[in-house]
């Protein structure tokens, strides 16, 4: 591995949670916890996406219980679709992030209720199983319940979590954006 | 004999619009600190990042010319080079490890990467943490200190290599008055001992005093070269750009107002020769 | 100069790093294994043992605070939303099938959030990277790793200056979705653009610190991978195989 990557990995997982703190801090809901993932596909590949994706995870569940390494195939998607998206041209504007980041949230949020279901019986953190817990209540079945759910609330963050990043990139000085090819494809250049 | 060597070096960014160096030939002898000087943009930050083998290994660019650091070409030997050039930048913090719970994990980093023997890292993190003074420090998280007992601790972490040469830019901007006196002084030394030092800097008023060579660029290009303490009080310096010390600027503007061959060049550079020459 | 921190702490911290490890991970896997309900139940009991005799207690109140909302949740969506034949309890009817998949839902988050948290709280960052040196496993995945937790406090409170900064400036953190959305690009794109920025001096920096340099790296101080640790290793995994041949291929 580069110590390019070596120094970016680090600090893109240090992304994902500190805009996690700042979405809980404005009450949104949506987590935008995979900014640094998606940054670093569109800037470096899909294999140092996925590696960040993946270490992400791994802290993550080796702060609040391993149980949450359910969802590392998660990470690998988000990472794929980035990729893809970059290479592309998904982060020219505003309108093509948003459409991507829609894309990966209505396949991550159903391949997300399929791990819910199967590992956690539907009850993973708070906002999407409020939702859950809300359908069923109004008479949906479970695993219904749990994939509208998911793919709502999934819609939502990688959606936003794309324009982000698009945003981002797109105001990368030229100087810094060239040191990633895959980042120049990514914005149309 | 250099163990730097820049041959006909041209060097340009990817999104430069023009050479950031051009056909630089000069070589840093072993055994003394040269002072690299110039203009902002006049490519002394680049001569050391080729000298290092980061450029355009990892910045991007084209080069050309030949380069020879310790022998190699540090283009051509990917991380061979590492361990063996004490590289030290103006911001300690992203100097750092990374990984390092203490200042003596900190300092055994770069060794403990090379393979050293534990017997051989051992008594180098001693005594390099002893050479800038930070022993007290050893137990402490590197994220805890100051920038300018940071800085001393990545000096420690070069010097603990007791690198042949030593690529230094701005390295001393974070310290304090103590800090930069004990740095200089240990540049001093490693030059001694037969380093070659290589320092880009514009710290004018300790530069004059420690450095051997001055070698000024402007637009990428040597323009003069020679012992420090002869260009910093001629007027040469100044029509190249950088200028001098705060003594020799004095001593210049004084000079334009009085004709007085008090005031001519060669001016006083320091002010204690102000002093001798205006008493 | 580097000898261990917690010698005098509890045996969790005083343990070969990967044989804390060892029990986190096979707990996990155990307390998918066992039979429900009252399998993953008495695990998580264990569990709760264990973590407070190895001296590392203080997780068993920090998993709560996460199992809580979970267990909340199983009840409402299993237990009182569940389907089939309801138990009658006076004040409200619990599904029967519900209630006990929730029960061993509920057990599982207990047994291993619990260990996990344990785990992390006797965590040495340093020890474990050296027992992973001495091992001459490859050092770039625990070099992430390791560096990624010492970058994340600085990064948490960088938010929280931006956060703090805006707000001074008179940006808006109350109001409807869409404006409080608008208010995380300007706290989130200086994070991003200022981490990029560093980027190429750090590169620079462990490029010339021989981090990429291949070959083995030299550990400092190993911690000492004594009998006893093997043996529980090897106790784990081996009950771990057995319990996946029972419950898969008998």
């Amino acid at each position: 591995m580069s110590s390019r990557l070596l120094a970016l990995i680090p600090l893109a997982v240090a992304i994902n949670v500190a805009i996690g703190r700042i979405v809980a801090e404005l009450s949104l809901p949506v987590y935008l916890d995979a900014v640094g993932t998606i940054l670093v596909s569109a800037l470096a590949g899909l294999g140092a996406g996925v590696v960040t994706g993946l270490i992400g995870q791994v802290l993550t569940s080796f702060v609040s219980g391993y149980v949450w390494l359910a969802f590392a195939p998660i990470q690998i998607l988000i990472a794929l679709l980035a990729f893809v998206a970059a290479r592309r041209g998904g982060f020219k504007n505003l309108g093509s992030s948003i459409a991507w980041g829609g894309l990966l949230g209505l396949l991550g949020g159903a391949l997300s209720a399929v791990i819910s279901y199967l590992a956690f019986k539907g009850v993973t953190a708070g906002g999407v199983t409020f939702v859950t817990t809300v359908l069923v209540g109004i008479g949906m079945e479970l695993p219904w319940a749990i994939t509208a759910s998911s793919i709502v609330t999934d819609v939502l963050d990688k959606a936003l979590a794309f324009a982000l990043v698009g945003v981002a990139l797109r105001s990368l000085p030229v100087r810094m954006i060239s040191r990633y090819p895959l980042a120049l494809r990514a914005v149309g250049r | 004999m250099s163990d730097v060597k820049f041959d006909g070096v041209s060097f340009r960014y990817p999104t430069g619009p023009a050479d950031v160096l051009r056909d630089l030939s000069f070589a840093p002898r072993a055994g003394e600190i040269t002072w690299l000087f110039g203009p902002l943009g006049a490519g002394c930050t680049t001569v050391l990042l080729i000298a290092a083998g980061l450029a355009p290994r990892h910045t991007g660019g084209s080069i050309g010319g030949s380069v020879s650091v310790l022998g190699h070409d540090p283009q051509a030997t990917e991380t061979a080079l590492a361990g063996q050039i004490g590289f030290v930048t103006a911001t300690p913090q992203l100097q750092l490890s990374g990984i390092a719970g203490t200042v003596w994990e900190e300092v055994a980093f770069t060794p403990a990467n090379l393979g050293w023997p534990i017997e051989r890292i051992r008594p180098a993190v001693d005594r390099a943490l002893e050479e800038l003074a930070v022993e007290h420090l050893s137990r402490r998280k590197p994220g805890t200190l100051s920038g300018g007992e940071l800085q001393r601790v990545v000096i420690a972490s070069m010097s603990v290599l007791t690198p042949k040469v030593w690529l230094l830019d701005e390295p001393a901007t974070a310290l304090d008055a103590s800090g930069r006196a004990l740095a200089y002084q240990l540049f001093r030394m490693q030059a001694d001992h037969g380093a070659t030092v290589l320092v880009a800097s514009e710290d004018v008023e300790a530069l004059a005093l420690v450095a051997d060579r001055l070698v000024v660029l402007r637009d990428g290009h040597p323009v003069l070269d020679g012992p420090p303490k002869t260009l910093l009080a001629g007027d040469a310096i100044w029509d190249e750009g950088p200028g001098s010390t705060a003594v020799a600027a004095l001593a210049r503007e004084a000079g334009r107002m009085v004709e007085s061959s008090r005031f001519a060049a060669p001016y006083p550079i320091t002010v204690e020769e102000g002093v001798a020459r205006w008493r | 100069m580097t000898a261990p921190a917690f010698s005098r702490q509890g045996l969790a911290r005083r343990a070969y790093p990967l044989t804390g490890l060892s029990v986190a991970i096979a707990v996990t896997f155990l307390a998918f294994l066992v039979p429900a309900p009252w399998g993953p139940v008495s695990l998580y009991v264990a569990s709760i043992i264990l973590v407070a005799l190895a001296g590392v207690g203080r997780a068993i109140r920090q998993a709560l605070v996460v199992c809580l909302p979970l267990w909340l949740f199983l009840f409402v969506l299993h237990g009182l939303l569940g389907g089939g034949p309801k138990i009658d309890l006076g004040l409200f009817a619990l599904s029967a099938d519900g209630a006990n998949a929730a029960l061993a839902q509920a057990g599982r988050f207990g047994a291993i959030i619990t260990i996990s948290l344990g785990f992390y709280r006797a965590f040495d960052p340093s020890r474990f990277l050296n027992a992973v040196a001495a091992r001459g496993w490859p050092m770039h995945f625990s070099y992430l790793f390791v560096a990624t937790l010492h970058a994340l406090p600085a990064f948490v409170q960088r938010a929280a200056t931006s956060i703090e900064a805006q707000r001074t400036r008179g940006l808006r953190f109350s109001g409807g979705v869409f404006g409080r959305t608008r208010a995380v690009v300007p706290l989130a794109l200086p994070l991003i653009l200022g981490a990029l920025a560093e980027v190429d001096d750090r590169a620079h920096a462990l490029e010339m610190r021989a981090v990429a340099k291949g070959g083995k790296r030299t550990p400092i101080d190993p911690p000492t991978d004594s009998w006893p640790d093997r043996a529980v290793r090897w106790t784990l995994w081996i009950t771990v195989v057995a319990l996946v041949v029972w419950r898969f291929v008998r």
